[in-house]
């Protein structure tokens, strides 16, 4: 298991360094590294510090918010169909942003709001879904999709009120999910709180293992499942709503993430959930790397991307292994 | 051990149970018998602590259930039950180790060092000790069973309860089970189980319950509780009984 981990770290190590050498100016790895260890010495090293850096650690911080958002949810409700984005906070937060943007609300306060309005939207869900102490999976999956259909119908009508008009392309780019123009700032923004829902997320280990076996199962060995249940959705919608912030809507690496990290190291929610932040963000940091070159100097939507070079991997692994079940 | 008093259950506001005062002590084997729908696992999930009364009092140990904590609670009563709900490919080593929960900080990632040994003993008093590391969903209907009762046992609860443990197992599998839960009471566990066959309770029980309309309709010491007259009441149907060569006498509802 701690060769496995350090294979997944080690490769996100990887990737991350190979990702700072991509990007429009061709910089040598010599001259990285050199940047990397003088912050101030020129033009390479703002390069590398004020926007390949940032972008990669904010890529990193997305993927591995919202893979552990995923495996928190889908293991609360035992489905491996959720995604961290069930909860409503995708959804609350690109109305905000949406509508702010057309609004023409100034651009630094749009990641505050747009924060703001998905965990709003997620504690609507929770207080939805309540029943007595605890929570009723299937009320929370109706209200989660509910709510965001709602709101995906006010996204579609502000949509067609702004073509064409000036705040267009910035929504459009934010809900197909960018990490692009992103700053340190933002980072320091969104941090704290998905710091806050990591947190919640590791002490949440020990009840998720035992909510595997049922919640009847989990209460009677002393599992207080409302505060269970109460504590993983705070901390998925915290980390959710951190990244959707950041980035916009990208899916994807919430949903399929925890299932590949399962493969890899077990259903023990402690493993789980590290190897599900690795892996998420090292997903992300390739996935970004790509995005920015392929079409380069177009950019495209890392959700994009995503979705057309992992879904396809994805359902490959899942036919290939059925097929060596079968055989 | 167990005392309850006027405890009233019920069911989306209906009664279901009213008036039931009781108690059982330490080292007993209860077996709880009615018909569908008489309120066994709803009795059995309130004495656990699982459900709440809706009236009247049940004490564990002179304390009443609803001031214990989860983990407290479950330190003192392990529960049972057979709903196989997982999907995820649990050994049976992983399976029996969320007994020792109770015994962690809810956020403690690591074992304490006592529960290799308390999940080793609970595989070997379910004679699953080769099972440890076979993955759960290959095991046999009888396997799953004694895997729950495993769970249980590293539990370390002083208080066993069973929803209807037998149920789905073949003839074998079921003595099996109900064998081995004779030998945690005799090594000193209370052991209260809902039970379909009341032969199985004359068996391996000390006392029976039998549960019909509302209430308790016997809990009486096993020969006295377990008669064809009773189980009539309880079952609603004629019942006969024959004495076998060994001098047990066994109960079988008549064929017409």
């Amino acid at each position: 298991m701690i060769l496995r981990f350090a294979a997944l770290a080690a490769g996100l190590l990887g990737v991350a360094a190979g990702a700072l050498l991509v990007g429009g100016t061709e910089i040598s790895p010599a001259a990285i590294w050199n940047a990397l260890l003088h912050p101030n010495s020129g033009e390479i090293a703002t390069i590398v510090w004020q926007l390949r850096l940032p972008r990669i650690v904010i890529g990193a911080f997305v993927g591995a918010s919202l893979a552990i958002a995923g495996a928190l949810l889908q293991g609360l409700l035992r489905n491996p169909l959720v995604d961290p984005y069930l909860t409503g906070v995708s959804a609350g937060a690109a109305v905000a942003i949406v509508l702010s943007i057309s609004a023409g609300v100034a651009s630094a306060a749009v990641p505050a709001l747009g924060f703001a309005a998905g965990l709003a939207t997620a504690i609507t869900v929770a207080a939805l879904a309540r029943r007595g102490a605890s929570l009723d999976a299937t009320r929370l999956i109706l209200a989660g999709v509910s709510l965001s259909s709602l709101f995906a119908a006010i996204i579609a009508l502000v949509l067609t009120r702004v073509q064409g008009a000036g705040s267009a392309p910035a929504i459009v780019s934010w809900l197909a999910g960018t990490l692009s123009g992103r700053s340190w700032g933002d980072l320091l923004f969104a941090a704290p709180y998905a710091f806050l829902g990591a947190i919640l997320a590791l002490l949440s280990a020990p009840a998720l293992n035992a909510l595997r076996l049922g919640d009847v199962r989990a209460a009677a060995v002393g599992v207080d499942v409302g505060r269970a249940q109460w504590t993983i959705l705070a901390s998925s919608s915290l980390l959710a709503a951190s990244a959707v912030t950041l980035s916009g809507t990208v899916g994807f690496v919430g949903l399929i993430v925890p299932h590949v990290a399962r493969r890899m190291v077990g259903s023990d929610a402690r493993y789980v959930l590290a190897a599900s932040a690795l892996l998420g963000a090292g997903l992300t940091i390739v996935a970004d790397a790509l995005s920015r070159t392929l079409l380069a100097p177009a950019e495209i939507p890392i959700g994009v991307l995503l979705a057309f070079i992992g879904v396809p991997a994805f359902l490959y692994l899942y036919l290939r292994d059925r097929r060596t079940a079968a055989a | 051990m167990i005392a309850v008093r006027d405890l009233e259950l019920r069911v989306e506001e209906k009664p279901l149970l009213t008036s039931m005062s009781f108690d059982i002590g330490g080292g007993e084997f209860v077996g709880i018998l009615g018909r569908n729908g008489a309120g066994k696992t709803t009795l059995l999930r309130a004495l656990a602590g699982l459900r709440p009364a809706d009236g009247g009092n049940i004490a564990v140990h002179s304390r009443g259930i609803a001031t214990f904590s989860p983990a407290e609670r479950s330190r003192a009563i392990a529960f049972v039950t057979s709903d196989d709900v997982f999907t995820d490919r649990l050994t049976v080593r992983e399976v029996i180790a969320a007994g020792r929960y109770p015994h962690h900080r809810w956020w403690q990632w690591t074992p304490e060092p006592h529960d290799a040994q308390a999940i080793a003993g609970a595989l070997e008093a379910v004679e699953l000790e080769n099972f440890a590391d076979r993955e759960f969903v290959t095991l046999s209907s009888g396997e799953r069973q004694r895997v729950w009762i495993a769970l249980a046992i590293a539990q370390e609860a002083p208080l066993l309860f069973l929803d209807e443990p037998t149920s789905h197992l073949d003839l074998r599998a079921a003595q099996h089970v109900l064998k081995l839960l004779r030998q945690q009471v005799n090594a000193g566990k209370t052991v209260v189980c809902v039970l379909h066959d009341p032969n199985e309770a004359a068996a391996y029980a000390d006392r029976a319950m039998l549960l019909a309309g509302g209430g308790i309709l016997a809990f009486e010491d096993k020969e006295r509780a377990l008669t064809p007259a009773l189980l009539e009441q309880a079952y609603g149907l004629k019942m006969e009984s024959v004495t076998g060569a060994s001098g047990t006498r066994r109960i079988f509802p008549s064929a017409t």
